[in-house]
């Protein structure tokens, strides 16, 4: 079989060493070890662009997957200074890693430029959204100022449930029936009352300080708490502990699942389908392209026999809800309902009756429409097994 | 700019500013710096060299067609350059503001509507190509057009430089799908013109806009053709001893009246490149074929192909494996860095000045010092005859530089097409990197041409400096 260059071998052939030397070197250094992945990102027509849910609604070139590159590359270069005004494009990602299904570099515009973040966090270049959540971070342990645990919830079984800050804060009702689901599946669920925020709106905003106490933290309780089974709400959470600590030297040993990964595989008996609404369904970027389940919401609702409208970007075509990647709402919060309303208007199409397994989803969706009514996946399971 | 200039601008940036909110009026240096250039390697390179010849001194992005009047309107009573931009994937230069002024960034126009019994779907200008496609896949319809750079270009792009995609030898051209236009005009006029399935109204004022390049006008929406989703899809890969076999057997097949989607002829070059690992086809000539549509059409086309082919079938393997790289496009963010000057030229011939062509193109660029290689392809089809897509790469040899090296090639390439009988531009248009070339396509056309422009866009407005004009 012939080689991926013989071609250029083949061609070169005829031409003396001294003149094809020094160009076949930079063309193989090309392949080989390249330019740096912003450069080489910065050089790409935007490929990703049609998926990126920011490039689409924002409409801007700099706001754009291979402009936010761009726009790295100019403050690396000095061209621009490193400062909030030419950093706020960089912030307009949702880290939904849609770009990386379709890079032919499988890159993903939020981790390229993660270290122009960083590197403004350490010079104190932050904005004062930021300031508040780093201190809510600090302080509270949560994006929220702190969370009042409420509730009558079991401290001791086998499977710990993190509920995740969201969920936490604002939705006792998907906890009590996430635990429900757990109980129905066999299981003795149990939550931790000292739950702290996982820490990944500190990794999105470049806040790595901050990122590693944060999980050590909650490494450390979830390694105190002596589960070996992990499941969680939020699939930012679970791609945090199973992705993230880890490579930050943070490891648990439990296995940790989002709801829908635990579910996956699992002998659920559900009741026949009484229901005649139909449902569609948004599946959060995390879970299909942080966590890899491409699939894995539609195989389980398609188990439960509902009517289901599947939306035209779904599985690894998913559309961010708006929330995503911890900045833009916080810089740009009509940047983010636009995102939002992109995503609401095309499930709206279909139905007001949206499934999703994401607690920011959720409230993304409910803060921007009053019509529709959302369920996480779990109120959709308890009621049917 | 110059200073006077200067202040007109600014003058026309506060009129805008009375209208356009914050977010979508900026003058803010990254989004200057962000529309300073667009795929034209000349202007990437810019880039990478820190250097920043073209700034515009404001960007606007319009949410529909009064917006772009106002815009329009406030730019020719100030005088001041305007230039539409889609989704910046031209090769050619041909959104760079090369006397500053004003970017206008169409992409936040892009609603659709489809229209089932008139087979007919209306697109906003700055509507993204996957974006149609693909919600037109899902109701059912193809519109056919598939540039490589569907993923990143807008309808709004496509019309502009006369974009054809990769399934054109079925679906045609962009123009043979554009059955009506919205464009606002100088100094500030909507115009539209409705779709029909034909007109004869005197001189197709529509096609005054297809390939403009953003000179005449701005296009606002436009109505398409679609069709029903292909019901059926064959694969056909052939290899051939000789360029010239593979290019007569289609010559045949498109003779007799059959309209393959996609047609793809590699040199012998680019099929080592692209089929490297197809050992029983690597050294020779391949050929990817695909037809689509009607499951009886499609069949008889099928027969058609495989009676006039010369070449040895292989299968649908070669299919599938095009299918899959077809949209990875890495070239240039992994050479262009390294010093490795790279670019493709896109070129059309009629069937009897085909093979001449290609061989001197190829033998008028290989020579050039510092020139690695170059090959071509041929992607697309026509009875009359074939348009040839030729890539190089190399590197200036010392003691000239990227930008004069890049010239040379282009140069002797143009020239090449010229003495052969061809069309300097194909598919990709002219641009700020063409437009030297084209009274030697046009001749006196091109006064001509520069006359209407000067009728619809008396101060000059538009794009100027685009095409020459
Ligand atoms: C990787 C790659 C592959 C490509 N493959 C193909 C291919 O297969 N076929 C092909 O034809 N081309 C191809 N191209 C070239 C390019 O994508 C096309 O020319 C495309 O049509 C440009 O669309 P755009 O939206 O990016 O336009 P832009 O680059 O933004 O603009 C192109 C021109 O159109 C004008 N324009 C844009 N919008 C409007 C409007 N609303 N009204 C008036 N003028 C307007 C601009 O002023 C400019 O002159 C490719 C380019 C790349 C980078
Ligand atoms: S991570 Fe999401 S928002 Fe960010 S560039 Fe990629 S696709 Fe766009
Ligand atoms: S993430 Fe990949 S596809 Fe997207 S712009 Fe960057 S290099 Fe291109």
């Amino acid at each position: 079989m012939p080689g991926r260059w013989d071609w250029l071998k083949e061609e070169l052939s005829g031409i003396s060493m001294l003149t094809k030397l020094p160009t076949m070197t930079k063309f193989l250094k090309g392949k080989i070890s390249g330019p740096d992945d912003m450069t080489k990102c910065s050089m790409c027509p935007n490929m990703c662009r049609h998926a990126c849910p920011i490039s689409i609604v924002d409409g801007k070139e700099t706001t754009s997957p291979a402009g936010k590159s761009r726009v790295g590359m100019m403050i690396e270069n000095e061209v621009l200074s490193l400062d909030r005004e030419n950093l706020l494009p960089i912030h307009m990602c949702l880290s939904c890693g849609c770009c990386e299904i379709w890079c032919p570099f499988d890159f993903s515009v939020s981790d390229i430029l993660r270290p122009v973040k960083t590197r403004a966090v350490e010079h104190n270049i932050v904005y004062e959204e930021f300031v508040e959540l780093f201190d809510d971070l600090r302080e509270n342990g949560t994006i929220y100022e702190e969370i009042e645990d409420q509730g009558d919830l079991p401290d001791d079984g086998d499977v710990l449930y993190l509920r995740g800050c969201e969920y936490r804060e604002g939705d006792s009702e998907v906890i009590d029936r996430t635990m429900s689901v757990l109980k129905k599946v066999g299981t003795d669920p149990f939550v931790i009352y000292d739950e702290k925020c996982c820490g990944i709106p500190a990794y999105n905003t470049g806040n790595i300080g901050l990122f590693e106490d944060l999980i050590e933290d909650m490494a450390e309780k979830i390694r105190g708490s002596g589960a070996d089974r992990v499941v969680t709400s939020c699939p930012s959470c679970a791609y945090a502990y199973k992705e993230l600590y880890p490579e930050f030297d943070q490891n648990i040993d439990a296995e940790i699942s989002h709801i829908v990964e635990f579910l996956e595989g699992k002998k659920l008996k559900f009741a026949p389908n009484k229901n005649t609404d139909r449902f569609t369904f948004h599946e959060p970027c995390k879970l299909v392209n942080g966590l890899g389940k491409k699939e894995s919401m539609q195989d389980l609702l398609d188990r439960t026999g509902l009517e289901l409208e599947k939306p035209r970007r779904n599985g690894d075509e998913t559309f961010c809800c708006g929330s995503g990647g911890t900045t833009v709402s916080r810089l740009n919060e009509e940047l983010s309902s636009e995102v939002a309303r992109e995503r609401l208007s095309e499930l709206k199409s279909l139905s007001d009756e949206i499934i999703t397994s994401c607690p920011t989803c959720k409230r993304t969706f409910e803060d921007n429409d009053e019509e529709v009514k959302v369920h996480d996946i779990a109120e959709i399971v308890d009621g049917l097994l | 700019m110059k200073k006077k200039d200067e202040g007109k601008v600014d003058k026309v940036i506060d009129k805008l500013s009375e209208s356009f909110e914050d977010n979508r009026l900026s003058t803010k240096k990254t989004d200057l710096l962000s529309y300073s250039h667009d795929y034209w390697p000349i202007s990437l390179h810019w880039m990478l060299e820190d250097k920043f010849p073209s700034i515009p001194n404001a960007v606007v992005w319009p949410e529909d067609k009064e917006e772009v009047k106002e815009v329009v309107r406030w730019c020719y009573k100030g005088r001041v350059p305007l230039y539409p931009y889609g989704g910046g994937s031209g090769v050619l230069g041909a959104t760079v503001p090369e006397k500053g002024g004003i970017i206008i960034d169409l992409k936040r126009m892009r609603s659709l509507q489809v229209d089932d019994q008139d087979l007919l779907v209306e697109a906003d200008s700055g509507l993204n190509g996957y974006y149609l496609e693909d919600s037109l896949n899902e109701e059912g319809y193809t519109m056919g057009n598939i540039p490589q750079s569907l993923y990143p270009s807008t309808v709004g792009g496509w019309v502009g430089t006369k974009a054809t995609g990769q399934f054109s030898t079925k679906y045609g051209g962009i123009e043979e799908m554009l059955k009506g236009i919205e464009v606002v005009v100088p100094p500030g006029k909507i115009l539209n013109f409705k779709p029909h399935p034909r007109t004869s109204t005197g001189p197709d004022l529509r096609k005054l806009f297809v390939g403009a390049e953003g000179t005449m006008g701005i296009m606002t929406k436009g109505w398409f053709k679609i069709w029903p989703y292909p019901e059926r899809r064959i694969k056909l890969s052939y290899a051939s001893e000789r360029l010239e076999d593979a290019v007569e057997s289609v010559r045949k097949v498109m003779r007799r009246g059959a309209e393959p989607a996609v047609v793809r002829i590699y040199d012998e070059m680019e099929t080592k490149r692209h089929f490297y690992d197809h050992e029983d086809i690597y050294g020779k000539i391949a050929t990817v074929i695909i037809i689509e549509g009607d499951e009886k059409i499609a069949e008889v086309e099928r027969e058609i192909v495989e009676e006039e082919f010369i070449g040895e079938y292989k299968g649908e393997g070669p299919v599938d494996h095009w299918l899959e790289t077809r949209f990875n496009v890495k070239e240039a963010s992994e050479f262009v860095p390294m010093g490795v000057v790279f670019d493709t030229i896109e070129v059309a011939v009629n069937w009897s000045n085909a093979e001449e062509l290609y061989e001197r193109v190829i033998e008028s660029i290989k020579p050039i010092k510092g020139v690695l290689f170059a090959s071509a392809h041929a992607s697309h089809f026509y009875p009359q005859g074939i348009c040839f897509y030729f890539t190089f790469a190399g590197t200036p040899p010392r003691k000239k530089d990227a930008e004069s090296f890049y010239q040379q090639v282009w140069s002797e390439a143009m020239k090449a097409v010229i003495g052969s009988g061809g069309t300097i531009s194909h598919h990709h248009g002219v641009g700020r990197q063409r437009k030297d070339w084209l009274e030697d396509e046009l001749g006196g056309g091109l006064k001509m041409l520069k006359d209407i422009k000067e009728k619809i866009d008396k101060r000059d407005i538009m794009n100027p400096g685009n095409l020459g004009l």
